[in-house]
């Protein structure tokens, strides 16, 4: 129990003090036990009763604080600095809220509001005459990030963490850089190619010899917490050795009888088992798919560096942050979903985009030429009746940036827009102008009346009632319809898994806040960069890239972190290992550990939030959260009933 | 169901100068216009179809007529898609889908096929003058003879089958369906807008282009009159002489004020001149100007030593009465008041 406490009674201008009597307040806690002084401020928060409370916390020895103000989530840190300044550990500073949960809220009954208020005063003070002084736990960092995935953010972000002093590996699951960029050729609004952007980015990552990449790798198993995650990396072969001939290599990839869906291209097209994706992609060096070669030794013959013999290699890498750059799947369409996978020229943006590049002078598609395209807006995003609600945000961009390409590349393009409202926000709205100068013609239509594609004997007709023409049936021959599909988080995504990532609503990965901790997520020691996290266009990427590689560095950079002392803590003799806290512990904190004969919990404190979701589910009541053990909690209650 | 045609906008560009792809829907254009209403809202709706070329929606709509181009919307336009100069264009472009001969849309797409039109008319003149000797009494007997007949033969084989076109377009499905009585009910209409074109006062601050326009018609028609059926350059009468005086002078005055502010390009009306509007001003400046000098010549007496002068003014008149009358400008001084009355059968039928 404390003898000195310090109470301070808050008016906040006029928004506590005009429904709450605060002078009474302080008048029926002021001879509570253990209170010392109890006064009242018009501005708790103010520079002046700062340095007010500095002064009386060290002049009179207070031994524990009890602010009643506002919400904790706007102060708390304000006043345990106050405590801290004035030489008192900041854990016997308590916050008690009299203005969201009593003038605020009780704005009609101001007795009952100030009454209210007393018992939450009371409750604190109970709880502060019980707190005890805590030192936050310091654990060793590694000095080292992991970086998943290369793509653009992922080597962005390697880059930065390897200039700014630390050791990096970027981890790639395909056995060439630059993820989906490198499928993209013009961006917008620049006048660069995806290639040169991953080419430049690569010969970065190259220049670094503080950055490992490991190409066909990724992770599978993973233990440790913030500051010390231990990584188990599967990298799979080329089945090539380095320093190749160049021309034997392109004799084995002509000799190679194997014939396979090119993913790179969205299965437009067909590659070799042998393959690289375009000839200038980096590492240059080709890579074969053992999934579906055929050992068939024909490219043994014409090239002497294939090495069937070169193995899967498993290591182990300890980091002491993990950074996910894992990127985004583009939404597939389901069969007959506005005619996709039923009638053969309706193809998604992304294909687009393959074709476009494999035209030359006339846009040509399965040997037909290409005039009139319909581009069909927010396939697999805002929908109406499916999981994703949300804008796929790059697509309108995207989908006007290409139509305006094809346009300038090929001749008697003529493009009609079925979209649901166009969003080419900011600098993108150029595009969008240039567009419809150029004669692109927009329609539109709510999400409950979506545009239909039909199949009339052997053409393809896209009909839409549309809002901008006064409701009008209208319809469009068209000899390629495109899907502008959204993105979708990735589906293979082992390592979300592995970390146990929480993800939002929309399945991509969750960050702590939106708008504050942008790319933290609740797992300590984990940031996620690019779109990853939700949909982004290559600029948005770039910049969560950057602060996801500053927000890692941080953790890993003093080499020792200091965490939050308020965690679960196991009684061992009480404990009877029944698991129970395991299950509902989400950041799996608890490991089984052998104890005088018997099977306990132990906490590890480094993943321990402090959340408190293990104490409800102990049969034995073994677990106390410190900072909130039951002898507190039950003095609050105490006080308040 | 309606067919998108994006071919339709290059066509219609040779109608007119604006540029209507860059709309992009924000609908300030009919915010502004004080003319559209609820039942017939434009120009909006008129781009919107012009931009898909769904070319039955224009041809059976009105609304093009019932836009008297203040230019309000253009000023206001904030992607300069010049929606007043596109309603002048369809203007046209109705104008020769009316024309069953096709020479309309022929002269308003082609400015030599116009030029040509002219120099043809112009070498048969003086062709013909030469013909007859430039003898001044046969030239002024043929003149008069050919007013009469070039009125008559246009009205009857040009105009009005375009006038009946225009309605049967404008009714496209409900032809049978509107009573006689909604026709003669609504006649009054017709002649009230034929003769005061007082829509025009509906746009902001068109008092005085509306007062010009109005004594510029009366003095047209008045002067038609006057040198058709009281023969002004035939007669001794003072009265008659000074009536023609005054009507000729009107006409070029006002038409030369009309030229200059086509030139001076100052308000958003006059910003814009297809070759179709510089024939229309200029020829009936011409002939205004010829017809007051010709007939003060044979005031004075020197017209017989002075016959360029008829000869002139005959090339301006069979070129005007030939080519802008039926194929030109001129029609829209029909076409505007038979708008009005239609919207207005249409209206009474509804009810």
């Amino acid at each position: 129990m404390k003898k000195k406490i310090g109470v301070y009674i808050c008016h906040c201008g006029g928004n506590i003090s005009d429904y709450v009597d605060v002078e009474q307040v302080r008048k029926a806690v002021e001879n509570e036990p253990g209170v010392f002084l109890a006064k009242t401020t018009m501005f708790a928060c103010a520079d002046s009763n700062q340095k007010e409370m500095v002064e009386d916390i060290a002049a009179q020895h207070l031994d524990g604080v009890v602010v009643a103000s506002c919400s904790p989530k706007l102060h708390l840190i304000t006043f345990r600095a106050v405590t801290e300044r004035a030489g008192l550990n900041k854990y016997n500073y308590v916050h008690a809220n009299i203005r969201e949960q009593v003038s605020w809220a009780h704005s009609d009954n101001k007795p009952g509001a100030t009454e209210k208020a007393i018992r939450i005063v009371k409750s604190a003070i109970a709880k502060v005459n019980r707190s005890e002084s805590l030192e936050p736990v310091k654990v060793s960092a590694t000095k080292a990030v992991a970086v998943i995935g290369a793509g653009v953010a992922g080597m962005r972000a390697a880059i930065e963490l390897a200039e700014a002093g630390s050791e990096v590996y970027l981890i790639e699951r395909e056995h060439f850089v630059g993820g989906r960029v490198a499928q993209f050729d013009d961006l917008c609004v620049s006048t660069e190619t995806g290639k040169t952007l991953v080419t430049r980015l690569y010969d970065e990552v190259m220049k670094h010899k503080h950055v490992t990449l490991f190409t066909g790798a990724e992770v599978i198993e993973t233990s440790g917490s913030v500051g010390n995650f231990n990584l188990k990396v599967k990298v799979v072969p080329r089945y090539i050795e380095l320093r190749c001939k160049e021309h034997q290599l392109q004799d084995a990839i002509d000799v190679c009888p194997v014939q396979v869906p090119d993913e790179f291209n969205f299965n437009i097209t067909m590659r070799k088992a042998i393959y690289h994706n375009y000839p200038s992609e980096y590492p240059q060096l080709p890579a074969i798919d053992i999934k579906n070669c055929t050992r068939c030794g024909e490219c043994e013959k014409v090239c002497e560096n294939i090495n069937f013999d070169q193995k899967t290699e498993y290591l182990n890498l300890k980091v002491g942050s993990i950074l996910l750059a894992t990127g985004f799947d583009p939404y597939e369409p389901k069969r007959g979903e506005f005619g996709y996978g039923e009638i053969e020229n309706v193809v998604t943006l992304p294909q687009f985009k393959r074709i476009m590049h494999y035209s030359k002078d006339k846009l040509m598609y399965r040997g037909k030429q290409i005039k009139h395209i319909a581009y069909i807006y927010c396939v697999g995003s805002r929908q109406v009746d499916g999981e994703n609600k949300y804008c796929s945000r790059y697509c309108c961009t995207a989908t006007i940036h290409s139509a305006v390409t094809a346009k300038n590349k090929f001749k008697d393009i003529y493009n009609y827009h079925f979209n649901r409202g166009i969003r080419t926000y900011g600098k993108q709205e150029v595009l969008y102008d240039e567009s419809s100068r150029k004669g692109d013609i927009y329609l539109q239509s709510f999400e409950d009346a979506p545009p239909v594609v039909e199949k009339k004997g052997d053409k393809t007709i896209v009909k839409i009632t549309d809002i901008l023409t006064n409701n009008k049936e209208l319809e469009v021959e068209a000899d390629l319809v495109v899907l502008v599909t959204g993105m979708v988080p990735r589906k293979e995504n082992s390592i979300a898994g592995l970390l146990k990532v929480p993800k939002g609503r929309d399945n991509f990965f969750n960050e702590i806040h939106m708008k504050l901790r942008p790319v933290e997520t609740v797992i300590d020691g984990i940031t996620i960069a690019g779109a990853s996290q939700g949909p982004k266009n290559i600029m948005e990427s770039m910049n969560s890239a950057l602060s996801a590689a500053t927000k890692s560095f941080s953790i890993v950079n003093a080499g020792e972190l200091a965490l939050e002392p308020t965690v679960a803590k196991i009684d061992k003799e009480n404990c009877e290992w029944c698991g129970k806290c395991d299950e509902a512990c989400p950041y799996s904190a608890f490991t089984k550990i052998e104890y005088n004969g018997k099977f306990i919990a132990e906490v590890n404190e480094t993943i321990c939030k402090g959340c408190g979701m293990c104490l409800p589910v102990c049969d034995t009541n073994a677990i106390e959260l410190i900072g909130f053990t039951d002898k507190e909690v039950e003095s609050m209650i105490d006080a308040l009933v | 169901m309606a067919k998108i045609n994006p071919e339709f906008t290059k066509e219609l560009k040779s109608y007119g100068a604006f540029d209507v792809n860059a709309c992009y829907n924000c609908g300030n254009c009919t915010a502004v216009c004080s003319l559209s209403d609820e039942e017939n809202s434009f120009p909006r709706k008129m781009i919107r179809l012009s931009v898909l070329g769904l070319e039955e929606d224009i041809q059976m709509s009105l609304d093009p007529w019932l836009c008297y181009y203040c230019g309000e919307c253009s000023t206001t336009c904030p992607r300069q898609a010049e929606p007043g100069e596109l309603m002048m264009s369809l203007r046209r472009w109705l104008i020769s889908k009316y024309d069953w001969t096709g020479l309309s849309g022929l002269l308003y797409k082609s400015f030599t096929a116009s030029l040509t039109a002219f120099i043809i008319l112009a070498t048969g003149v003086l062709w013909f003058a030469a013909y007859q000797g430039f003898n001044p009494e046969k030239l002024l007997h043929y003149g008069h003879y050919f007013e009469m007949i070039a009125i008559a033969f246009v009205f009857a084989f040009i105009l009005l089958p375009d006038i009946i076109r225009m309605w049967w377009f404008t009714f496209s499905k409900e032809h049978s369906k509107i009573p006689l009585s909604a026709y003669t009910k609504a006649i009054g209409d017709l002649f009230v807008h034929m003769f005061t074109q007082k829509r025009t006062l509906g746009c902001d601050d068109s008092q005085v282009r509306w007062f010009e326009h109005l004594i510029l018609v009366f003095g047209y028609l008045l002067l038609l009159f006057t040198t058709v059926f009281l023969d002004w350059f035939g007669t001794n009468n003072t009265f008659v002489i000074a009536l023609g005086y005054i009507e000729s002078a009107i006409i070029f005055v006002v038409t030369f004020i009309f030229v200059l502010s086509r030139v001076k390009k100052e308000k958003e009306v006059s910003k814009h001149s297809h070759p179709s509007d510089w024939f229309f001003v200029i020829w009936l400046f011409l002939m205004g100007f010829t017809a007051f000098f010709v007939r003060l010549f044979i005031d004075i007496n020197i017209l017989n030593t002075n016959i360029w002068l008829y000869v002139l003014h005959l090339i301006v008149l069979v070129q005007w009465a030939l080519l802008i009358v039926p194929f030109g400008k001129w029609t829209h001084f029909l076409y505007r008041s038979f708008a009005m009355y239609f919207i207005r059968v249409k209206s009474l039928n509804t009810k």
